[in-house]
């Protein structure tokens, strides 16, 4: 059996990364939103909402895409 | 009691400075010399008397080469095996300097997010330039998932930058924090038993224990989750799409 189709290490690795991935990206997209704020247009709060809803989406759609690719029937790889 | 975050400190041991630059010796580079001599000892002796019996060493060896040759195949198929030297230094650094860490009065070296966070930017630079190499302008085509209509472009172009940016950031945490974490309830817990006298102490000792036990497991699938991510990261970069 491969490493990655072993049951104990493709479950944990699968929980650990998701969760990061999502907080990750939310504070990229807020970071992001924050210097076009600051440095760029000094267009208010608008940036970093813009930038949190950014990172948001860009979030669960790493969520998305990691559980796709480690999924139980899934041959992706 | 100590403050729980004090064991991470670091201190100049031998202070030296080149150029302006702080590079002194801590207890962190030293335990990083100490993780490099134990890996290259273990695999050395592994290696020195090898036979078609395999050794007890010789077999330990094999198998985890074999395991991170799993690794490679599963997410950059046969063409990723250019980067065996590469992701296998990765895995059996951080794998010994996780393990080597928990023997008590040691030092962890991937509780530092320096640490991590150059191995994660490195691996992940390293990974853009492969991308690039390999496919040209082209490459710009990762930020566009495949089946993408035109019109949604404005909207999944900023996310796909975001999800690009955040896999250093969290890859470098990810190991970081789980380190930290893990060593400062150890620290904690400890604390309480040596606080709480022989009438209540034995609980949280007992769950010092316990929570040892399960600091062993993390220190192996950190280095795993590291390890397998750095490779579809690569794999990304080599097979777009």
């Amino acid at each position: 059996m491969s490493p990655t189709q072993s049951p104990m290490f493709s479950g944990m690795g699968q929980a650990v990364r998701i969760a990061t991935d999502l907080l990750a990206s939310l504070i990229v997209g807020g970071v992001l939103g924050w210097l076009v704020d600051t440095y760029l247009l000094s267009s208010g709060p608008w940036g970093i909402v813009v930038g949190l809803m950014f990172g948001l989406a860009a979030g669960v759609r790493n969520a998305y895409r990691a559980a796709q690719r480690w999924g139980p029937d899934d041959t992706k790889l | 009691m100590d403050d729980p975050l004090h064991p991470f400190e670091l201190h100049a041991l031998i202070p030296l400075s080149l150029f302006g630059l702080d590079i002194s010796i801590n207890k962190a580079v030293l335990t990083m010399w100490v993780v490099v001599a134990v890996v290259v000892g273990l695999l050395w002796r592994a290696g020195s008397q090898a036979g078609l019996v395999p050794t007890k060493l010789q077999s330990l060896a094999e198998l985890l080469i074999d395991f991170i040759r799993g690794i490679i195949h599963d997410t950059m198929g046969k063409d990723g095996m250019r980067f065996f030297p590469l992701i296998s230094t990765l895995f059996l650094f951080i794998l010994f300097s996780n393990l080597l860490g928990l023997i008590p009065g040691s030092y962890t070296v991937t509780s530092q997010i320096i640490v991590t966070g150059v191995f994660a930017v490195g691996v992940y630079v390293l990974s853009l330039v492969v991308g690039f190499k390999l496919h040209g302008a082209k490459f710009f085509g990762i930020l566009v998932p495949p089946g993408t209509p035109g019109w949604l472009l404005p909207l999944m172009v900023p996310i796909e930058l975001i999800s690009q940016l955040a896999r250093p950031i969290s890859l470098a945490v990810r190991l970081f924090a789980n380190m930290t974490a893990g060593h400062v309830i150890l620290g904690v817990l400890f604390g309480l038993a040596i606080s709480g006298g022989l009438l209540i102490g034995w609980l949280p000792f007992s769950f010092t224990i316990a929570l040892y036990g399960l600091e062993v497991g993390i220190a192996f699938i950190q280095a795993y989750i590291f390890t397998i991510l750095t490779c579809v990261y690569m794999g990304d970069a080599m097979h777009l799409h």
